[in-house]
């Protein structure tokens, strides 16, 4: 590893696992991974099929309770959390497999992001003037606001993944953990996705991306963590991380 | 580029090009409205209306049929659980009623609406168990639950009367029979026009927006914030509290209870029938469904005496409803008066296309930047 420079020093633990595991019967998909992401950057989670990313996605956000170990974010536990406290805590999540609320239409799907449960927030009208205009804000952003009244099913599967993502966005998470965001779509879209990343970290949010696509990792993060057999291998810069011996024997099984 | 589908030809796209706003017709506000009062004034004037205290009493048990269809959609419609379980709220509620009269001496109503409150706070530990299973498997549960209340209500004759059954004492004791039916078919429209008056509120709130995202895509919605355990929780108590009182009235009103028919599984389908044959989306959907049920029920008990043809009737609309109208009446009719000026245009774009759209907008959001 390389020293650390003047600004990994001042970077702010987001989120971390200690010792994190989860068995399915007797496949063990997360193995006891301890790892560490950095505040305000874009983190790449990378590793081969099966390495277990998604399942430690899902232990993170509570989709799924791992057996033993410890997930932390900002100083506080969020182990065994539900997954809407863990959401409400700050940490906005997309699926491997786009996930849209397909007979809603697209400002409807948007709607539905709550950061707020008391019951005189949750009975006030779902049309607020301000929401409506903060979700235009973000269909705009990610380029769909000409469907606002289109139902979600309609949409092709690349405006389905910005959709997905406006409706993190709606939220307003600072931690927003995406799985495979270039999965499935286009390399124009590719593109448009990756400036939304870019852009969107430049304001402060911090990334957490689970992706295949190397080339995309290579360029949009600043910290990448490798995974092999449900553990971290390897972590560090992407440079570093591309010529790392344990990174090449996991991918290519030298 | 990771393994997908090949859904997603690389060279091309299939795009939604701006469907047509729904066009904001004023018109259709106003009909909706005239609907609204024509429906209204059709239901109050109906025991005036009515030739026979028979035709009269058929009413009372068409809007009981309404209040109960719209009890079951906080439930059914919002989160999409469907629960063919819910004659056991309405038993409960009526039993509750009778037997807080008999051994509590309460007054009716009283009787009536603390029966109610409490068949919702019975609601709380059997939705706490049963709504951790979603689909067929609710489903079933729910069929259990009813079927559990029906053995017990039979068995516990010292309390219940079993399968003799129970009279409940009158609330107006001595109002004629004519007189009681009118009485009751106010009763009723109050509380139809609470439950849906609650429906609205939720339908058009974040709370509503919650629910309807569980009917959708559960986990997804539980990732986006939305508490489901305790907002299903919630629902579930509505949607009992409301078909309790359904049935605490129908106590009243009727004044005798028999354990198979207020447990029946027959009225907990009658319930879902309704709502998906008006449609559960719809405010009004579950009392359009009840009328259409409710008449059909009446006229083919009429005609047809004690044979079983009209649940055969029954079941053939069921099968018209799922075949033909899957969203209901409601939605059906309107996509048909709009069919023509509504449909998404769906085209395929070319890359090419694409990227230049991109290149606008990134053109677009920098000249943006630097003007502001």
């Amino acid at each position: 590893m390389n020293a650390p420079t003047a600004q990994s020093t001042t970077t702010l633990e987001s989120l971390s696992t200690v010792s994190m595991t989860k068995s399915f019967g007797g496949v063990t998909a997360v193995d006891g991974a301890t790892v560490t992401f950095r505040e305000g950057k874009v983190n790449g989670l990378i590793g081969p099929n099966g390495s277990g990313k998604t399942t430690f996605f899902n232990c993170v956000t509570g989709m799924i309770k791992p057996d033993s170990g410890e997930v932390r974010y900002r100083g506080r536990s969020i182990t065994r959390k539900s997954p809407d406290r863990v959401a409400r805590a700050g940490i906005g999540r997309s699926f491997q497999l786009c996930r849209v609320f397909p007979r809603m239409t697209v400002m409807e799907n948007l709607l539905v992001a709550v950061r707020n449960t008391s019951i005189r927030q949750q009975l006030r009208s779902a049309h607020d003037p301000d929401e409506l205009e903060r979700a235009r804000g973000w269909l705009r952003r990610v380029g769909i606001d000409h469907l606002e009244h289109a139902e979600a099913r309609n949409l092709s599967y690349g405006q389905q993944k910005l959709l997905e993502l406006a409706g993190v966005l709606m939220g307003d998470p600072d931690t927003i953990m995406l799985d495979e965001p270039a999965g499935g779509v286009n390399p124009a879209l590719i593109g448009r996705i990756a400036t939304l990343v870019r852009e969107l970290n430049e304001e402060g949010k911090t990334f957490i991306i689970v992706e295949h696509n190397m080339e995309m990792v290579m360029s949009l993060c600043d910290h990448v963590v490798v995974f092999d057999r449900g553990r971290q291998i390897a972590e560090g810069a992407p440079e570093i991380i591309q010529q790392d011996p344990r990174v090449l024997e996991a991918y290519l099984g030298v | 580029m990771p393994s997908v589908s090949s859904r997603e030809p690389i060279a091309t796209e299939t795009v939604v090009v701006a469907p047509p706003a729904p066009r904001k017709r004023p018109a259709a506000k106003w009909v909706k409205l005239a609907l609204i009062v024509v429906g209204a004034a059709l239901i109050l004037s109906f025991p005036t209306i009515a030739p026979n205290p028979y035709i009269l009493s058929a009413g009372v048990v068409i809007l009981n049929y309404a209040v109960l269809s719209t009890g079951w959609n906080f439930m059914g419609g919002f989160t999409g659980y469907i629960s063919l379980g819910h004659a056991a709220f309405f038993g409960l509620g009526a039993y509750g009623t009778a037997l807080l009269i008999k051994y509590l001496a309460l007054p009716g109503f009283v009787a009536w609406i603390i029966a109610a409150v409490l068949v919702a706070l019975i609601a709380i530990p059997i939705g706490f168990a049963a709504l951790r299973v979603r689909g067929a498997s609710f489903v079933i549960v729910s069929i259990a639950f009813v079927l559990i209340m029906l053995l017990v209500f039979q068995s516990w004759r010292e309390v219940t009367g079993g399968s003799e059954g129970l009279v409940v004492p009158r609330p107006f004791p001595g109002m004629l029979r004519p007189e009681h039916h009118r009485v009751f078919f106010y009763l009723f429209v109050l509380l139809l026009a609470v439950s849906l008056v609650v429906w609205w509120i939720i339908d058009r709130s974040k709370f509503g927006t919650a629910l309807k995202s569980i009917r959708e895509d559960e986990d997804k919605a539980q990732s986006l914030g939305v508490p489901t355990d305790r907002y299903k929780l919630i629902a579930y108590m509505l949607s009992a509290l409301f078909v309790a009182l359904g049935g605490g009235l129908y106590a009243l009103w009727f004044g005798d209870l028999d354990p198979i028919f207020q447990f029946s599984i027959l009225i907990g389908s009658y319930m879902v029938l309704m709502a998906l044959l008006g449609g559960v989306r719809n405010l009004f959907g579950p009392l359009l469904g009840a009328v259409v049920v409710g008449v059909a029920l009446e006229y083919f008990k009429l005609e047809f005496g004690d044979t079983q043809f009209h649940l055969i009737a029954t079941g053939i609309l069921l099968g018209i409803v799922v075949l033909f109208m899957p969203d209901g009446i409601i939605p059906a009719v309107k996509s048909l008066l709009t069919r023509s000026s509504n449909e998404a245009s769906i085209r395929e774009v070319t890359a090419g296309e694409l990227l230049e759209q991109n290149d606008k907008r990134t053109a677009d959001a920098s000249t943006q930047e630097r003007s502001s």
